[in-house]
């Protein structure tokens, strides 16, 4: 079985700074994160290899140069493949530009699933997994909670999806667009002691634009159907308040204001 | 004349959100609305709607996003609507960018503001986690496509049109392979929605969480969280609050530990009064929040709870 895991590097948007003057994102410095959901597609993909010695895992990003380094670090577990997808060209794609430029790539591959998280925390469209099972024409099933390894075998993989009110269990065939959840129980394991500075480098292939067989108006920019015009920070309305510490009488207007509220009586 | 489709979604079929959204889009321009989705979530009789087109679910399943992609797309090649809008629910956030890629436009997620001004469409959305608001163009013919926060926008009117029922016939699926096997309700918990106070933890509580539900239970409140605990692994997203988690509206939500993203704060459109515990007084929620108590939110559930047993209080039936 062929897995592909599809991959963001985030800032990590704990440590966000932002440049009030300028209305900008402040990016240098920022540390980059495995998006968390997509972490838990890498380790749905390792937890298949465990059951399935024969399993190949590759891993798949778009992004800048700079992320070989974690690329190689999941390179580092039993993951056999990676790729990067950069180019210059592509600054500014926004989600239908991205899926179509991963799309083109995942067209050329062999492939019985196709993993992601639900959403990423940084853009939080949730757009690019299923718009790729669009333009590769495939079944897509998002917010996934649990799969049963039992069922790798049967032909159809069986696996329990969150959707608001209900959870609903389906059946889906290979090759499909799989999206887990955070909820799910798959949890990426730790690079052991004598792989961490292991010789990767071999393993990540590295692919522009151009290899791609796409065209510059294609992608980037250009080739998105979005733009942002800017972006803010949402000032809030200020409001008449009452600040206290945690003292007696911080802890006695507290009360107070529970008993107002008919809270405590 | 405006032709605009609402996909109206299992999870939301009172939502007036979105034609709420259609109107602020359209403004004073005649417009035709219609409503697209399956019978038990649509209307019965005369609504807001001007036409409600009903899905045969012999012919394609809600899940089954493949086909149902294709039939909208069929729809869209008939009906020729300047604008489609679909709520921002599990399925709507897995079929409009299916159907946006079938059509060729852009889309736009999760937005929770328009600004229609000059010909021109702007929309807002949040970005990082509600961190950061991002105000984004549509480019090119169109149809205008994105996807919408339900209880965002809201719509009160009396008005009610003759509307016409149509049962969309004729569509022939292929098979997408996608089986569904059971669905199973979920059990029901006491919802955050419904409870009048709210314990609320952020990160500065992460790691003792469960001490709020000792303050909860002397206050006969409900525990909710902020998704910094949820993404933790700490709380269940179920009691998250926030874009992302259930927006509520409690008449006292105490907040310990939140700083109070774009995000988090969305979530609380409604809420009467809020006390703000927190290290940083100045920390986002603190501006929302009628009382702030600057200090470590765990020595405050302590000592509070300390000063409640020492007056001999206790919370009020009614409260829930």
């Amino acid at each position: 079985m062929k897995i592909i895991c599809l991959i963001k590097f985030i800032p990590d948007v704990e440590d966000f700074k932002y440049d009030y003057e300028r209305n900008v994102l402040i990016r240098e410095n920022m540390k980059q994160i495995l998006n968390p959901e997509d972490a838990c597609a890498v380790a749905f993909a390792l937890t298949v290899k465990r059951f399935y010695p024969s399993t190949v895992i590759e891993v798949l990003t778009m992004g800048p140069q700079s992320v070989s380094s974690k690329m190689e670090e999941i390179l580092r577990l039993d993951v056999d493949h990676a790729t990067l997808i950069t180019d210059k060209a592509f600054i500014g794609s926004d989600t239908y530009a991205t899926s179509r430029v991963l799309a083109t790539y995942l067209k050329s591959s062999s492939v019985d699933l196709i993993l992601s998280g639900t959403h990423t925390l940084d853009g939080d469209t949730s757009h690019v997994p299923a718009q790729i099972a669009e333009w590769l024409e495939l079944p897509h099933v998002s917010n996934i909670i649990s799969i049963n390894m039992n069922s790798m075998d049967s032909g159809r993989l069986v696996l329990s999806v969150d959707h608001d009110q209900t959870i609903m269990t389906f059946a889906v065939p290979y090759p499909s667009v799989l999206s887990l959840s955070k909820d799910s129980a798959f949890k990426m394991p730790y690079v052991r002691y004598d792989d961490l500075n292991k010789e990767v480098s071999h393993r990540l292939k590295v692919i522009d634009c151009a290899q791609l067989g796409l065209r510059k108006e294609e992608v980037g920019f250009d080739g998105s159907k979005t733009q942002v015009v800017s972006t803010f920070v949402k000032t809030m309305t200020k409001k008449d308040k009452t600040e206290v510490k945690i003292d007696e009488a911080g802890l006695q207007s507290v009360i107070d204001l529970l008993k107002e509220k008919g809270v405590l009586a | 004349m405006k032709k605009v489709l609402l996909y109206l979604d299992k999870n939301r079929p009172q939502d007036l959100s979105l034609f709420a959204a259609s109107k602020m889009l359209v403004k004073d321009e005649a417009c035709i609305i219609s409503a697209i989705g399956y019978q038990e979530d649509l209307p019965l009789g005369n609504s807001v709607y001007d036409e409600v087109m009903i899905i045969d679910e012999k012919h394609v399943m809600a899940y089954d996003t493949m086909n149902l992609t294709a039939l909208l797309k069929q729809i869209q090649h008939v009906h020729h609507f300047d604008i489609i809008l679909f709520p921002s629910t599990p399925l709507g956030r897995i079929l409009a960018p299916r159907l946006a890629i079938a059509l060729h436009v852009g889309l736009v997620a999760d937005v929770t503001g328009i600004d229609a001004h000059d010909g021109i469409v702007e929309l807002i959305r949040p970005a990082y986690s509600g961190k950061l608001m991002a105000k984004i163009l549509i480019k090119g013919e169109g149809p205008l496509m994105m996807t919408l926060r339900p209880n965002i926008f809201t719509y009160h009117s009396e008005d009610v049109k003759q509307t016409v029922y149509q049962t969309l016939k004729k569509h022939e699926p292929k098979a997408s392979g996608i089986i569904l096997l059971e669905t199973k309700q979920k059990v029901a918990g006491k919802d955050i929605r419904d409870s009048k106070v709210l314990i609320s933890g952020g990160g500065g509580v992460l790691h003792q969480f469960n001490r709020l539900e000792d303050l909860a239970r002397v206050l006969n409140a409900v525990v909710s969280a902020s998704r910094r605990v949820v993404d933790s692994g700490v709380a269940h997203r179920k009691i998250q609050v926030g874009q992302s988690g259930k927006t509520v509206s409690p008449k006292l939500y105490i907040a310990l530990g939140i700083s109070g993203s774009v995000q988090h704060i969305e979530g609380l459109k409604n809420v009467e009064t809020i006390i703000a515990v927190n290290t940083n007084k100045n920390a986002p929620i603190c501006s929302l929040a009628t009382l702030v108590v600057e200090g470590d939110a765990i020595e405050f559930i302590e000592k509070l709870l300390v000063k409640i047993k020492e007056n001999n209080l206790n919370f009020k039936e009614e409260t829930q």
